[in-house]
């Protein structure tokens, strides 16, 4: 089974979707204030995503993984490396796509587009009793996959920068 | 993260979550606001300022960028694609998602609003299966468009799929000028 759930005959997506995605956010959050945004973010994870939350379940932490060096690899532009820790799994971003692809666009991004990689992985992960800690931010950060019972402190948003366009 | 990837499938998920939020209208406002005057603003500046030109540049570089199967063909007074396999489109049914009612209207949803803006209006047609076709012209040229033997979409075999309805507009510019055709027609 491929670690993505949606298959493209193209190997990679197009960027210029990155633009519509940062749209979109600040659409939503200019009609739905931040929780409006936030409930947008669970509902895509909890609900578009469920296939996603299945593979997790069926696979635990190798399938968050396998998920997450598949889904960077058609990501144009991205920077990252995924890791197996004892514990955990290590999502190191040293270079974002989006971002990047935004900043290099000229595009004024949304300042708490970090936080949807918190709250969308959080929904997705829920049902697979996998959470997710979030460190950084604006181009570049470390997201940590944890089985649910053996998870640290849980996230702060202080730990999520704004970012910067 | 969200990525673009599987772009079209939480985009369309997007619109039904928008219809359930805010009904029709709001996703009319999104296509308008978020995609014509943010995501592809830079479409705008081209169109707007170039017209038919602009037009060739948009496309050239977007559907290329989206392997898309089209054919581009223009004048001094038309600017018209032929789409056959839209990757869009594609994507949805290779996949079998369908949050919305009809994922097509995003494209009028956001184009239309452009060509008013532009001085510009289209004729079009989607048969709900990735296959369309447009032909932008000036807002004072009242011309039909001609069926064009070479590269005519509507002459596929498989432009009318059984059963699937054909949403047509006529000098348009706003996704609620639609006609709804049924497939023998």
């Amino acid at each position: 089974m491929n670690a993505l759930p949606y298959q493209d005959t193209k190997p990679v997506g197009a960027a210029g979707f990155y633009t519509a995605i940062n749209a979109t956010f600040r659409f939503i959050q200019g009609r739905f204030g931040a929780d409006g945004l936030r409930r947008y973010w669970e509902d895509i994870g909890t609900r578009y995503y469920r296939p996603v939350s299945d593979r997790w379940t069926a696979g635990g932490l190798a399938a968050v993984a396998d998920y997450w060096r598949t889904f960077f690899a058609a990501e144009p532009g991205s920077d990252v490396s995924v890791t197996d820790a004892a514990d955990h799994v290590e999502v190191e971003v040293r270079t974002c796509p989006m971002i990047a692809h935004l900043r290099e666009q000229s595009r004024e991004i949304v300042p708490c587009f970090c936080q949807h990689c918190y709250f969308v992985s959080e929904a997705i992960g829920r049902p697979a009793g996998v959470t997710v800690r979030v460190e950084g931010g604006g181009g570049s950060c470390r997201q940590r996959f944890y089985l649910a019972a053996s998870a640290p402190a849980a996230q702060t948003l202080d730990a999520i920068k704004e970012v910067q366009s | 993260m969200i990525g673009c990837y599987d772009f079209c499938g939480h985009y369309e998920w997007t619109f039904e979550w928008l219809r359930e939020m805010g009904g029709d209208e709001l996703v009319k406002q999104y296509w308008d606001e978020a995609i014509h005057q943010d995501s592809q603003r830079h479409a705008g500046e081209m169109i707007v300022n170039e017209g038919i030109e602009g037009m060739k540049k948009y496309w050239a570089h977007t559907l290329e960028e989206e392997a898309a199967g089209f054919i581009c063909t223009s004048s001094d007074k038309f600017y018209r694609i032929d789409m056959h396999a839209c990757p869009s489109k594609g994507f949805l049914i290779q996949n079998g998602l369908e949050q919305y009612r009809d994922y097509c209207d995003h494209c009028i949803g956001w184009i239309g609003p452009l060509m008013k803006r532009a001085g510009f209006v289209i004729d079009h047609q989607h048969n709900h299966c990735g296959q369309c076709w447009w032909e932008m012209r000036r807002t004072e040229d009242a011309a039909v468009p001609a069926t064009r033997p070479a590269d005519d979409v509507r002459l596929r075999a498989d432009w009318k799929m059984p059963g699937a309805m054909i949403d047509s507009y006529v000098h348009a510019t706003n996704v609620d000028q639609k006609e709804v055709l049924p497939p023998e027609a």
